[in-house]
């Protein structure tokens, strides 16, 4: 759709669309967020600024585009959260003065309006970070400015608005050496971007979904493409090394020459590739293709890919060589793990790993558990259910990748769980399985009770695969409950609250604030306690008192006779209870 | 009196100043801070605006029994919502010193100096 001016009323739907298209990708966000603080609120953040900013709008409707961009600015500062937040309501804070006497604005008054937010916003700050939100913005408004000399169409322009946001999202770990060594581009920025796509769908019309692959899809689906592969090959392990037709499980990403960028023919290329092995899978934009197969040549695979462009990125294992140790294991052998080069060897079966070769065969175990948590009695129950090795952290207190790093080659293990506990771990989980040499897995458990139930769950005479398979099916069953405290007043969903409270939080949700303790115990056990649950552990923390827990004790007794109740003592910091239900 | 941390192999050591600019040069990449203000100034009534050189003069370090103590005194810049910013330069300075220096805090203290329009 053509627009050469917006209004108020256009204005005041395109931020709608951007507080929604915002909200639905919030946890995305919240996901990339390791600067200033790995706290993992960006997206949350943004998403309650933006909506309050947004409310505030919607109170006072009007034609003039200046009126309402004033209201969102005033709405922004009063409902600013967190650092992110913070820098947007100054983004549109100096947008709304750039137009605050117009009635409508024109591709130039745009440009130079978020020309204005940014440079408000640039005078915030003593020291500004560049690769944040910071950077994308300033990219985005020059490159506004540039092309409003020319280009009048507003749907237009914010196409190559949205796309030069893109791009410094893109650069931003070149300038951020965390969000390097982390492997993510900014969370801030990230939500900049999607906020922009809310405002391009608007203008242009359309619902977003199309639209919707940033950066951030780009990197993942590599990483995904084995997921996918694997999937439809199940029980490997009931197969034996010489029967694998295909040997090598490759996978890469070509960057497209210029020749090939839009023009690339994916189905004539599948096809041809088809022709080398199986499982196979192709995904291509207009610039990378990534491929993923289980081939016996993979050389041959790779010369023909290679007349398309050059290689980002290529991992080949040899997928004999890996069955040939799970089986070893499966039949209670020690040793294996081995990482010997087969190179030459493609035509023959890999001979099983000889013992007497690998290294320490006496105390090497198959597998190893690593858990993160705090306390002193989360410490106890995760030994006594098999973790070997503990990271202490938590909440406020998330282990460093080389934390993990460390207990993962503490351990003589051939292959390693590690269980994070903590949505703001598993990254730094993931990212510790690519520096050591020992195959990991990272069950992505977000809370103590899912990481318990996860351990639980665990099978040491079960393949890896099928113990991942277990772990996550287990965390899945699981319902959290966590009781904290408030540090400060605020309002979340529904509910008020207010500093000094105690928090009722049922998975991500706060459902419940009351300065009573007991009555938040008993309203948040109700809230999470269904019809087909049989089990409920209390998991206490630090400094609860004894006397509570059997009042919380006899309340389910009497409310839920089917129920059975376990109390554990977990002694972690800031949580008071952790609840568990099954 | 420095921070004392007993490791192992002797003795860690961390000097206030240490902290303060730890403090200081976290506190600086907050969004809203356009500055740190030198609190020797305040009973003139006015206060002035420090340099990255001098950040230390706007933080007092307090170490009493291994608690760790700040007071930050800062400059916001107009229209940001004060207490937000103050709550990002508490949490800011804790996350730094606790994977800098290995320094839980106990309290960071905000006093707001200063607004520059």
């Amino acid at each position: 759709m053509k627009h050469s001016e917006i209004d108020g009323y256009l204005f005041a739907r395109m931020v709608v669309g951007a507080a929604t298209h915002l909200k639905q990708n919030k946890k995305k966000v919240d996901d990339l967020n390791v600067f200033p603080v790995p706290d993992g609120d960006t997206g949350t953040n943004m998403t309650l600024s933006l909506t309050s900013g947004v409310n505030e709008m919607e109170k006072s409707p009007s034609s003039d585009i200046g009126k309402v961009a004033q209201a969102l600015s005033k709405g922004l500062l009063m409902g600013a959260r967190g650092n992110s937040g913070v820098i947007l309501s100054q983004l549109f804070r100096g947008f709304g003065k750039a137009i605050a006497d117009q009635s409508t604005i024109g591709a130039l008054e745009f440009a130079n309006a978020l020309q204005q937010g940014v440079e408000t916003a640039y005078k915030a700050v003593m020291k500004p970070v560049e690769g944040t939100m910071l950077t994308v913005a300033k990219e985005a408004a020059k490159e506004a400015l540039m092309r409003a000399k020319r280009e009048k169409d507003l749907t237009l322009l914010m196409k190559d608005v949205l796309r030069a946001a893109k791009d410094a999202l893109a650069r931003t770990p070149e300038q951020l050496p965390i969000l390097k060594q982390v492997g993510v581009v900014d969370s801030g920025g990230q939500g900049l971007v999607f906020v922009y796509e809310g405002f391009l769908s608007v203008l242009a019309g359309e619902e977003l979904e199309s639209e919707n692959e940033g950066v951030l899809h780009d990197l993942s689906i590599a990483d995904d493409l084995t997921e996918i592969a694997h999937e439809r090959l199940p029980a490997q392990v009931g197969m034996r090394p010489e029967e694998i037709e295909f040997g090598y499980c490759t996978e890469f990403i070509i960057g497209l020459n210029k020749l090939y960028q839009g023009n690339f023919d994916e189905a004539l290329f599948r096809t041809h590739l088809s022709q080398y092995g199986d499982s196979l899978l192709v995904i291509s934009d207009d610039e990378l293709v990534k491929v993923h197969i289980h081939a016996e040549h993979p050389g041959e695979v790779l010369s023909y890919a290679q007349q398309y462009g050059d290689f980002k990125k290529i991992k080949i294992e040899n997928m004999r060589e890996q069955l040939g140790e799970i089986l070893d294991r499966e039949e209670g052998k020690k040793g294996g793990g081995d990482q010997m080069e087969t190179a030459g060897n493609e035509d023959e079966p890999h001979p099983a790993p000889n013992p007497a070769l690998t290294s320490e065969p006496e105390n090497r175990s198959p597998y190893a558990l690593v858990a993160v948590a705090a306390g002193e009695g989360l410490e106890e129950i995760f030994r006594s259910i098999g973790v070997t090795e503990l990271i202490q952290g938590g909440q406020t207190m998330n282990p460093s990748t080389e934390e993990i790093v460390h207990a993962i080659e503490k351990l003589n293990a051939d292959h390693v769980f590690i269980l994070p506990n903590n949505s703001n771990i598993i990254m730094a989980a993931e990212q510790a399985k690519e520096l050591v040499h020992v195959p990991v897995t990272v069950i992505p458990t977000k809370t103590i009770p899912q990481g318990i139930a996860a351990a639980i769950a665990f099978d040491p005479f079960a393949s890896p695969v099928e113990n991942e398979e277990r772990m996550n099916e287990a965390l899945s069953r699981v319902k959290t409950g966590q009781i904290t405290y408030a540090v400060r007043d605020s309002k979340f969903g529904e509910v008020e609250i207010k500093e000094g409270d105690y928090l009722g939080i049922r998975e991500k949700e706060i459902v419940i604030s009351d300065p009573d303790l007991s009555h938040v115990a008993k309203g948040l056990i109700s809230q999470m306690v269904g019809k087909e649950d049989s089990i409920l552990t209390l998991i206490t923390g630090e400094g609860v008192e004894a006397a509570l827990v059997d009042e919380l004790v006899s309340f389910v007794h009497k409310e839920y006779p089917d129920l059975e109740v376990e109390r554990q003592y977990g002694g972690q910091p800031v949580y008071l209870f952790l609840f568990s239900v099954e | 009196m420095p921070y004392v941390e007993e490791t192992e192999k002797g003795k860690l050591y961390i000097n206030e100043n240490v902290i303060a600019r730890i403090a200081g040069g976290s506190a600086m990449e907050v969004f809203g801070v356009v500055g740190m203000a030198s609190q020797q100034f305040l009973k003139d009534g006015f206060a002035e605006l420090l340099g990255r050189e001098n950040l230390t003069k706007g933080i007092d370090v307090h170490i009493v029994d291994q608690e760790v103590n700040l007071n930050l005194y800062i400059i916001v810049s107009y229209g940001t919502k004060i207490s937000e910013v103050a709550h990002n330069v508490q949490e800011r300075i804790r996350y730094a010193l606790q994977e800098i220096a290995g320094i839980s805090v106990n309290k960071v203290n905000i006093i707001v100096q200063g607004v520059r329009v």
